[in-house]
Protein backbone atom coordinates (compact mmCIF):
# COMPACT_ATOMS: atom_id res chain seq x y z
CA UNK A 1 0.00 0.00 0.00
CA UNK A 2 1.58 3.44 -0.53
CA UNK A 3 2.59 5.38 2.05
CA UNK A 4 -0.42 8.15 2.05
CA UNK A 5 -2.67 5.41 2.73
CA UNK A 6 -0.22 4.13 5.30
CA UNK A 7 0.05 7.42 7.52
CA UNK A 8 -3.72 8.33 7.78
CA UNK A 9 -5.43 5.30 7.97
CA UNK A 10 -4.40 4.16 11.72
CA UNK A 11 -5.73 7.97 12.97
CA UNK A 12 -8.85 7.10 10.78
CA UNK A 13 -9.59 4.11 11.77
CA UNK A 14 -9.59 5.57 15.71
CA UNK A 15 -11.98 7.74 14.69
CA UNK A 16 -14.36 5.30 13.04
CA UNK A 17 -13.86 2.38 15.91
CA UNK A 18 -15.04 5.20 18.42
CA UNK A 19 -18.00 6.07 16.01
CA UNK A 20 -19.01 2.78 16.16
CA UNK A 21 -18.81 2.22 19.90
CA UNK A 22 -21.20 5.35 19.78
CA UNK A 23 -23.53 3.72 17.52
CA UNK A 24 -24.02 0.70 19.82
CA UNK A 25 -24.32 3.40 22.97
CA UNK A 26 -27.51 4.93 21.33
CA UNK A 27 -28.81 1.85 20.20
CA UNK A 28 -31.61 2.47 22.15
CA UNK A 29 -32.83 5.76 21.79
CA UNK A 30 -31.30 6.34 17.99
CA UNK A 31 -31.00 4.80 14.73
CA UNK A 32 -27.99 1.94 14.61
CA UNK A 33 -27.67 -0.61 17.68
CA UNK A 34 -24.96 -3.82 18.26
CA UNK A 35 -24.90 -4.96 15.18
CA UNK A 36 -24.18 -1.78 13.25
CA UNK A 37 -21.89 -0.33 15.97
CA UNK A 38 -20.60 -3.61 15.66
CA UNK A 39 -19.95 -3.82 12.42
CA UNK A 40 -18.24 -0.05 12.33
CA UNK A 41 -15.55 -1.22 14.84
CA UNK A 42 -14.89 -4.14 13.16
CA UNK A 43 -14.43 -1.78 9.68
CA UNK A 44 -11.74 0.16 11.83
CA UNK A 45 -9.76 -2.75 12.76
CA UNK A 46 -10.09 -4.30 9.18
CA UNK A 47 -9.05 -0.73 7.73
CA UNK A 48 -5.81 -1.07 9.69
CA UNK A 49 -5.16 -4.91 8.68
CA UNK A 50 -6.03 -4.34 5.28
CA UNK A 51 -3.09 -1.39 4.38
CA UNK A 52 -0.73 -2.53 7.21
CA UNK A 53 -0.88 -6.21 6.45
CA UNK A 54 -1.51 -8.61 9.48
CA UNK A 55 2.20 -8.49 10.62
CA UNK A 56 2.47 -4.52 10.81
CA UNK A 57 -0.68 -3.68 11.63
CA UNK A 58 -0.94 -1.47 14.99
CA UNK A 59 -3.87 -3.42 16.05
CA UNK A 60 -2.15 -6.80 17.76
CA UNK A 61 -5.76 -9.27 17.61
CA UNK A 62 -4.69 -12.46 19.09
CA UNK A 63 -6.54 -15.24 18.77
CA UNK A 64 -6.75 -15.47 22.66
CA UNK A 65 -8.08 -11.98 22.47
CA UNK A 66 -10.75 -12.70 20.11
CA UNK A 67 -12.39 -15.93 21.77
CA UNK A 68 -12.09 -13.93 25.23
CA UNK A 69 -14.07 -10.93 23.90
CA UNK A 70 -16.52 -13.53 21.41
CA UNK A 71 -16.84 -15.83 24.70
CA UNK A 72 -17.66 -12.17 27.22
CA UNK A 73 -20.04 -11.36 24.69
CA UNK A 74 -22.01 -14.55 24.47
CA UNK A 75 -22.00 -15.33 28.38
CA UNK A 76 -22.96 -11.51 28.93
CA UNK A 77 -25.88 -12.15 27.17
CA UNK A 78 -27.01 -15.51 28.38
CA UNK A 79 -26.46 -13.99 31.76
CA UNK A 80 -28.77 -10.99 31.34
CA UNK A 81 -31.62 -13.62 29.65
CA UNK A 82 -31.25 -15.94 32.92
CA UNK A 83 -31.02 -13.24 34.91
CA UNK A 84 -34.46 -12.56 33.71
CA UNK A 85 -35.44 -15.72 34.18
CA UNK A 86 -34.32 -16.96 37.35
CA UNK A 87 -36.10 -13.45 39.02
CA UNK A 88 -39.56 -13.02 36.85
CA UNK A 89 -39.93 -16.59 35.09
CA UNK A 90 -39.43 -15.13 31.49
CA UNK A 91 -36.30 -15.39 29.66
CA UNK A 92 -34.55 -12.08 28.53
CA UNK A 93 -37.00 -9.92 30.82
CA UNK A 94 -36.19 -6.55 30.89
CA UNK A 95 -35.42 -6.14 34.59
CA UNK A 96 -34.51 -2.50 34.40
CA UNK A 97 -38.06 -1.35 33.28
CA UNK A 98 -39.98 -4.31 35.34
CA UNK A 99 -43.15 -3.42 32.99
CA UNK A 100 -45.03 -5.95 35.06
CA UNK A 101 -44.03 -4.98 38.54
CA UNK A 102 -43.18 -8.80 39.23
CA UNK A 103 -39.53 -8.36 40.43
CA UNK A 104 -37.98 -6.62 43.51
CA UNK A 105 -36.69 -2.94 43.36
CA UNK A 106 -33.29 -3.95 43.97
CA UNK A 107 -32.84 -5.75 40.80
CA UNK A 108 -34.74 -2.57 38.75
CA UNK A 109 -31.91 -0.41 39.85
CA UNK A 110 -29.17 -2.94 39.55
CA UNK A 111 -30.38 -3.41 35.54
CA UNK A 112 -31.47 0.06 34.64
CA UNK A 113 -29.10 1.59 32.51
CA UNK A 114 -28.00 5.13 34.18
CA UNK A 115 -29.20 7.46 31.09
CA UNK A 116 -32.38 9.65 31.17
CA UNK A 117 -34.28 7.22 29.07
CA UNK A 118 -34.18 4.18 31.75
CA UNK A 119 -34.29 1.62 29.27
CA UNK A 120 -33.23 -1.50 31.36
CA UNK A 121 -31.37 -3.95 29.79
CA UNK A 122 -31.51 -3.11 26.35
CA UNK A 123 -28.07 -0.71 26.15
CA UNK A 124 -26.50 -3.67 27.97
CA UNK A 125 -27.41 -5.94 24.84
CA UNK A 126 -27.37 -4.06 22.37
CA UNK A 127 -23.34 -4.09 24.20
CA UNK A 128 -22.55 -7.23 24.51
CA UNK A 129 -24.00 -8.09 20.40
CA UNK A 130 -21.59 -5.20 19.41
CA UNK A 131 -18.68 -7.00 21.45
CA UNK A 132 -19.61 -10.43 19.17
CA UNK A 133 -19.92 -8.93 16.11
CA UNK A 134 -17.09 -6.08 15.95
CA UNK A 135 -15.10 -10.11 17.34
CA UNK A 136 -17.11 -12.18 14.61
CA UNK A 137 -16.50 -9.63 11.60
CA UNK A 138 -12.59 -9.16 12.49
CA UNK A 139 -12.40 -12.87 12.48
CA UNK A 140 -13.49 -13.75 8.59
CA UNK A 141 -10.79 -11.04 7.78
CA UNK A 142 -8.20 -12.11 9.77
CA UNK A 143 -8.72 -16.13 8.60
CA UNK A 144 -9.08 -15.22 4.98
CA UNK A 145 -5.84 -13.07 5.15
CA UNK A 146 -4.24 -16.17 6.42
CA UNK A 147 -5.80 -18.92 3.96
CA UNK A 148 -2.64 -18.85 1.80
CA UNK A 149 -0.31 -19.82 5.14
CA UNK A 150 -3.02 -22.30 6.02
CA UNK A 151 -3.80 -23.80 2.26
CA UNK A 152 0.02 -23.74 1.99
CA UNK A 153 0.48 -26.09 5.24
CA UNK A 154 -2.16 -27.98 3.51
CA UNK A 155 -0.17 -28.56 0.12
CA UNK A 156 2.75 -29.61 2.11
CA UNK B 1 -24.80 19.45 35.96
CA UNK B 2 -26.31 16.08 35.45
CA UNK B 3 -23.92 13.53 34.27
CA UNK B 4 -25.38 10.12 32.88
CA UNK B 5 -22.38 7.20 34.10
CA UNK B 6 -23.85 4.92 31.48
CA UNK B 7 -22.42 5.84 28.09
CA UNK B 8 -19.22 7.20 30.23
CA UNK B 9 -18.05 4.00 31.87
CA UNK B 10 -19.36 1.74 28.85
CA UNK B 11 -17.58 3.36 26.39
CA UNK B 12 -14.60 4.01 28.18
CA UNK B 13 -14.41 -0.04 28.74
CA UNK B 14 -15.17 -0.87 25.33
CA UNK B 15 -12.44 2.07 23.87
CA UNK B 16 -9.79 0.70 26.52
CA UNK B 17 -10.21 -2.78 25.36
CA UNK B 18 -9.41 -1.23 21.88
CA UNK B 19 -6.65 0.60 23.40
CA UNK B 20 -5.10 -2.73 24.44
CA UNK B 21 -4.45 -4.01 21.87
CA UNK B 22 -2.35 -0.98 19.63
CA UNK B 23 1.35 -2.28 20.20
CA UNK B 24 3.72 -1.06 18.20
CA UNK B 25 5.11 -3.98 15.50
CA UNK B 26 8.69 -4.08 15.51
CA UNK B 27 8.38 -4.61 11.26
CA UNK B 28 6.72 -1.52 10.30
CA UNK B 29 8.70 1.74 9.41
CA UNK B 30 5.99 3.60 10.52
CA UNK B 31 5.78 4.74 13.89
CA UNK B 32 2.62 6.66 15.72
CA UNK B 33 3.82 8.44 18.29
CA UNK B 34 2.59 10.90 20.89
CA UNK B 35 1.41 13.35 18.75
CA UNK B 36 -0.44 11.10 16.72
CA UNK B 37 -2.34 10.85 19.31
CA UNK B 38 -2.59 14.28 20.73
CA UNK B 39 -3.87 15.11 17.00
CA UNK B 40 -6.51 12.41 16.87
CA UNK B 41 -7.48 13.56 20.60
CA UNK B 42 -8.29 16.72 19.02
CA UNK B 43 -9.62 15.75 16.18
CA UNK B 44 -12.51 13.44 18.18
CA UNK B 45 -13.59 15.79 20.45
CA UNK B 46 -14.21 17.68 17.34
CA UNK B 47 -16.36 14.99 15.88
CA UNK B 48 -17.88 14.26 19.25
CA UNK B 49 -19.36 18.33 19.14
CA UNK B 50 -20.40 17.93 16.13
CA UNK B 51 -22.43 14.95 16.72
CA UNK B 52 -23.85 16.22 19.82
CA UNK B 53 -25.37 14.16 23.04
CA UNK B 54 -28.04 11.75 22.19
CA UNK B 55 -31.97 13.28 22.40
CA UNK B 56 -33.10 13.39 25.99
CA UNK B 57 -29.52 13.56 27.46
CA UNK B 58 -29.14 17.17 28.81
CA UNK B 59 -25.92 16.39 30.26
CA UNK B 60 -22.64 18.13 27.90
CA UNK B 61 -23.00 19.18 23.97
CA UNK B 62 -21.23 16.73 23.07
CA UNK B 63 -21.16 12.91 22.25
CA UNK B 64 -20.45 11.23 25.84
CA UNK B 65 -19.72 7.73 24.63
CA UNK B 66 -17.39 9.19 21.78
CA UNK B 67 -15.62 11.51 23.98
CA UNK B 68 -15.39 8.34 27.06
CA UNK B 69 -14.30 5.92 23.77
CA UNK B 70 -11.45 7.83 22.71
CA UNK B 71 -9.99 8.94 25.93
CA UNK B 72 -10.52 5.20 26.32
CA UNK B 73 -8.01 4.15 23.17
CA UNK B 74 -5.65 6.34 24.93
CA UNK B 75 -5.38 5.39 28.45
CA UNK B 76 -5.49 1.57 27.01
CA UNK B 77 -3.08 2.12 24.78
CA UNK B 78 -1.11 3.77 27.75
CA UNK B 79 -0.78 1.32 30.11
CA UNK B 80 -1.11 -2.22 28.42
CA UNK B 81 -0.47 -0.69 24.35
CA UNK B 82 3.48 -1.32 25.46
CA UNK B 83 5.43 -3.76 23.65
CA UNK B 84 8.70 -4.99 23.91
CA UNK B 85 10.80 -3.93 20.63
CA UNK B 86 13.56 -6.45 20.01
CA UNK B 87 16.10 -4.82 21.29
CA UNK B 88 14.39 -4.72 24.59
CA UNK B 89 13.38 -1.26 24.65
CA UNK B 90 9.65 -0.67 25.72
CA UNK B 91 8.18 1.49 23.40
Amino acid sequence: MSIILKLFVFPISLIIICLGINTILGGHITPGGGFQGGAMIAGGLIFCIIVYGLKESPFKITHNFLSGMESAGALGYVFLGLAGLFTSGFFLYNLGVDLYGITPAVFQTLFNYPDPTSAGIIPYLNYVVGIKVMVGLSAVVIAFLESDKILGENEQ
Amino acid sequence: MIFYIGPLVLGFFLGFIIGTRIKPSPESKLKFDKKVYAIVFIVAIGVAYLLGAFPYYQDIPLASGYASAIIGIIIGKLLFGRSKSSEGQIS
